[in-house]
């Protein structure tokens, strides 16, 4: 006669229950609230009238178009640029990869509407070409918007490209060259298929970004106008929620395909040989190299110029036609001073630190859930990566701005610093999590056979190897919040103005010298943030002993 | 404190890992768990540590059922294969947080670790991270750290498998003596049936979640009761009924009654003695030479026999040997 243990872990659940409940409060019910706005008319009756609408107005469904088009060519350019810029920093002998890295690492200190904003003042027809050289140049429409959109999705798909271009081990080379193969045939047969998932991933993961993108498209879209700008009039300009709603929810569409597809190109994605070997160290190829090489400088020139461009502007007298450097524009010259760049980091700061404990609590409550638990958790856990920021943001006021919590969550900032955690819930949810996975389940055994509680494994076996990944989600999520725009834009109020809002708010009404203030204001908390990391980061790798 | 292990059944998702299996383990005993991956044997282990569930069964420590006690209060010392060492934590750090978890006075620790870093050989190297040690020294600090709190019982998976073969050895030993010292109940588990056969009071040796047989070392090699515990401890000649009565008939006597393909005979590679013989029946196919004895595999009417010589051999490949078989025994085919 046997006796079953049913083993109730009370810490486990509550761990769990607590981020459960946040998601659950925080993002699908404004999720839900978007998609039954959508379908129900102003007396709360189902109706599809609002889906008949959108064709009534014919700029709807181009501007539909638009936003597809936009996402394919942009896919397309950041995925073989990204593609030869990961090849150049891991297959080639260029020198100065550090300022590769470097300039890539630009686009993501800033909203994306400040690559934008460079490009205007630089290639616009008031930009600093045409005053320099007297070329008509005009970057509205259809090109800029693709520039600007390839500079801000090129960081992202050169990191993952170059994970899998670094898990490739040197010995498949060495294999493939005994046996006569050219480097290009190398390239072909060797690089290609481990990537090429990699690349698929990317590809997806630019295109929902691109698809949902707002800020570059409100500055630099001009009479391009896709999507997100159309569901920014009708919630802002017409107040009609409904089909803004509506918009939101065409646009939720492809996003939500595409980031499952992305989700099974990753699943199929090698996932490195067990023993890596010895690191592949490129042979010597001057034309492989200089081909690489200029394509690196014609991409990551523009990069660097076009933010050298805003920081330029921001210390200039009156753009576009008094260009004495001045630093008025940071001291006193602001409309309304420091204040939004101080709400902004408050705001980041707290969405990083409730969004690392919430994260981290959930990880750790999944670590020993069965799977018929786990994996609904971690859908939804992963789901906010299709959800465009403008759709949550206004999830968001529909759910916040009325009813029973209104009086208390409207207009606060900790409203806003929800919408930002949930906004990039996804990513930093797949960084805690893989850093949870690094703890030997042996340990987790020598901390019950010792004498510890649940509380003790956490604190003894999974913080050690979880801390990383803890200290880069508080950043990621910090950034993330310093720069977000379109999730936000519906959240701002008189009271409480956030810098990426007012970067946008200056631009519209030509203030440009402002604006490229405030968006350098942005660049360096950003900066200083990502300092602050790689050096916890640094300190805690030299003090511990963790592998 | 003697344990006792009572029909204990385990399944994964419908597949059985452990089927009704009881042992008992007495004081001062020093018992593997030996048999092939997937066997259940580590499974077990977890199921008397407390750290997995079964489905059935009982685990009865001294007189107290502990079938339900979580794995914190059972007061076990458990050594596992590798990783098991706190990362940062020095080694004297390690073996002190049972002790710490436990909230007793900092002195006593104190005392206790370098007590216990001295008595498995690693006297001074307490302020060492895990890192800094080698496999060997590392398994050696989890040694110290499971037998910290005095346990009732030290449960070993696998603790050597990760080791280097000399490591493995020189610590096998001094594993034995330190168990011996301290008069601690004991489990090991292992899939090497040398380690077993070299360390073990008692082997049970298991096959797909069931027990093969239990029992001496000597027990289990000189008679072993089924083909699976011939082969796995040792090496075996399994000879069928049809073949035994041709070639070594008098051996049949001793065949328990039952159909032709019940039984076979096992005989050990030491026990087949050959001798070069120019009218013999066997041919020697190949031999070899490892040393202090030679591994010779002969045919013998239609079939292939494994020899072991010690001392050096003299014969050659192609020659004819007599074949003679001093012991068998009959195992369940």
């Amino acid at each position: 006669m046997g006796v079953r243990v049913k083993r109730v872990n009370a810490v486990g659940i509550l761990l769990l229950a607590v981020p459960l409940l946040c998601l659950l409060v925080f993002f699908l019910h404004p999720l839900a609230t978007v998609l039954l706005r959508s379908i129900t008319d102003a007396h709360g009756a189902f109706t599809p009238t609002n889906y008949l609408r959108l064709f009534d107005d014919p700029g709807l469904p181009r501007a539909a178009w638009h936003s597809l088009v936009i996402g394919l060519a942009t896919t397309l350019c950041t995925v073989s640029l990204g593609l030869c810029l990961a090849m150049a920093l891991h297959r080639s002998r260029l020198p100065g990869k550090a300022l590769i890295r470097g300039a890539l690492l630009l686009p993501m200190l800033a909203p994306s509407l400040v690559l934008a904003l460079g490009l205007v003042c630089l290639l616009g027809r008031n930009g600093l070409v045409h005053r320099l050289t007297g070329l008509p140049t005009d970057i509205y429409g259809f090109w800029g918007l693709l520039i600007a959109n390839t500079l801000y999705g090129l960081p992202q798909v050169v990191i993952i490209v170059s994970a899998a271009l670094v898990r490739t081990p040197a010995r498949h080379y060495d294999a493939a060259a005994s046996m006569g193969a050219s480097p290009w045939r190398q390239f072909i047969d060797v690089t290609i298929p481990r990537v090429r998932f990699a690349l698929l991933a990317a590809a997806f993961l630019v295109f929902t970004e691109t698809l949902t993108d707002f800020g570059s498209a409100v500055v630099i879209g001009g009479n391009y106008r896709v999507l997100a700008v159309e569901i920014y009039g009708e919630v802002v300009g017409q107040q009609d929620f409904a089909m803004g709603a509506t918009l939101g929810v065409v646009l939720l569409a492809p996003a939500l395909l595409s980031v499952w597809l992305a989700r099974l190109a990753k699943r199929r994605q090698d996932t490195g040989d067990a023993n890596p070997g010895r690191s592949f160290v490129p042979a010597a190829h001057p034309w492989r190299d200089m081909t690489l090489g200029g394509i690196a400088l014609a991409t990551l020139l523009p990069m660097v110029g076009v933010v050298a461009t805003v920081a330029y502007v921001s210390v200039v007298k009156l753009w576009p036609y008094d260009r004495t450097l001045t630093l008025a524009n940071y001291m006193g010259g602001m409309p309304d001073g420091y204040g939004p760049v101080a709400t902004s980091i408050g705001m980041a700061t707290m969405a990083a630190c409730a969004g690392v404990l919430l994260v981290f609590a959930l990880s750790a409550g999944l670590r020993r859930t069965p799977s018929f638990v786990a994996k609904p958790v971690q859908f939804i856990a992963s789901l906010p990566s299709a959800v465009p920021g403008l759709v949550l943001g206004l999830g968001y006021v529909l759910a916040f701005n009325h009813g029973p919590l209104s009086g208390w969550l409207y207009g606060s900032v900790a409203i806003v610093a929800a919408c930002s955690l949930y906004h990039y819930h996804a990513q930093a949810f797949l960084t805690m999590q893989t850093g949870m996975r690094q703890v030997p389940q042996a340990l987790d055994d020598a901390v019950a056979t010792s004498g510890g509680t649940a509380l003790h494994v956490l604190r003894d076996a999974v913080w050690p190897f979880a801390a990383p990944a803890a200290i880069s989600t508080f950043f990621y999520l910090f950034m993330r919040a310093m720069v977000t725009l379109s999730g936000v834009i519906f959240l701002v109020t008189p009271e409480l103005g956030l810098a990426s809002v007012t970067v946008m708010r200056l631009d519209e009404n030509g203030f440009l010298a402002q604006a490229a203030a405030y968006a350098m204001c942005v660049v360096l908390a950003s900066a200083l943030a990502l300092g602050a990391m790689r050096l916890l980061l640094h300190v805690l790798k030299d003090r511990r002993h963790v592998a | 404190m003697h344990l006792r292990i009572d029909d204990i059944a385990k399944a994964w998702s419908g597949h059985t890992v452990l089927d009704g299996v009881s042992f008992h383990a007495r004081e001062n005993e020093f018992v593997c768990l030996l048999g092939p991956s997937g066997c259940g044997k580590t499974t077990l282990l977890r199921i008397v540590a407390g750290l997995t569930a079964a489905d059935a069964g009982r685990v009865i420590l001294g007189d107290r059922d502990i079938t339900a006690l979580p794995a914190r209060e059972r007061r076990m010392g458990l050594v596992f294969q590798a990783y098991s060492l706190f990362p940062d934590m020095t080694a004297a750090a390690n073996v002190g947080y049972p002790m710490r978890l436990r909230r007793d006075p900092p002195a006593r620790i104190a005392a206790r670790c370098s007590e216990l870093l001295e008595r498995v050989g690693l006297g001074g190297l307490g302020a060492r991270f895990p890192d800094e040690l080698s496999g060997g020294q590392q398994q050696r600090v989890a040694l110290a750290r499971a037998l910290a709190t005095e346990p009732a019982m030290l449960l070993l998976d696998e603790p050597l498998s990760a080791l280097d073969p000399a490591i493995r050895g020189q610590l096998r030993t001094e594993i034995r003596q330190l168990q011996r010292a301290l008069g601690i109940p004991t489990i090991m588990v292992t899939h090497d049936q040398e380690e077993a056969l070299a360390m073990a009071d008692t082997i049970v040796c298991m096959n797909h979640g069931r027990i093969e047989q239990a029992g001496s070392p000597r027990d289990l090699y000189e008679r072993p009761r089924s083909r699976f515990v011939a082969e796995f401890v040792g090496r075996a000649n399994l000879l069928p009924t049809a073949f035994v009565r041709d070639a070594l008939p008098g051996f049949l006597e001793r065949r328990p009654p039952g159909s032709e393909s019940t039984y076979e005979l096992c005989l050990r590679p030491e026990d087949v003695a050959i001798e070069s013989n120019p009218r013999g029946e066997a041919v020697v196919e190949d031999s070899v030479f490892l040393g202090n004895l030679a591994r010779i595999t002969i045919a013998w009417r239609g079939r292939k026999l494994l020899v072991e010589q010690s001392g050096r051999s003299v014969l050659n490949r192609g020659e004819s040997v007599a074949v003679d078989a001093l012991r068998g025994v009959w195992v369940c085919a």
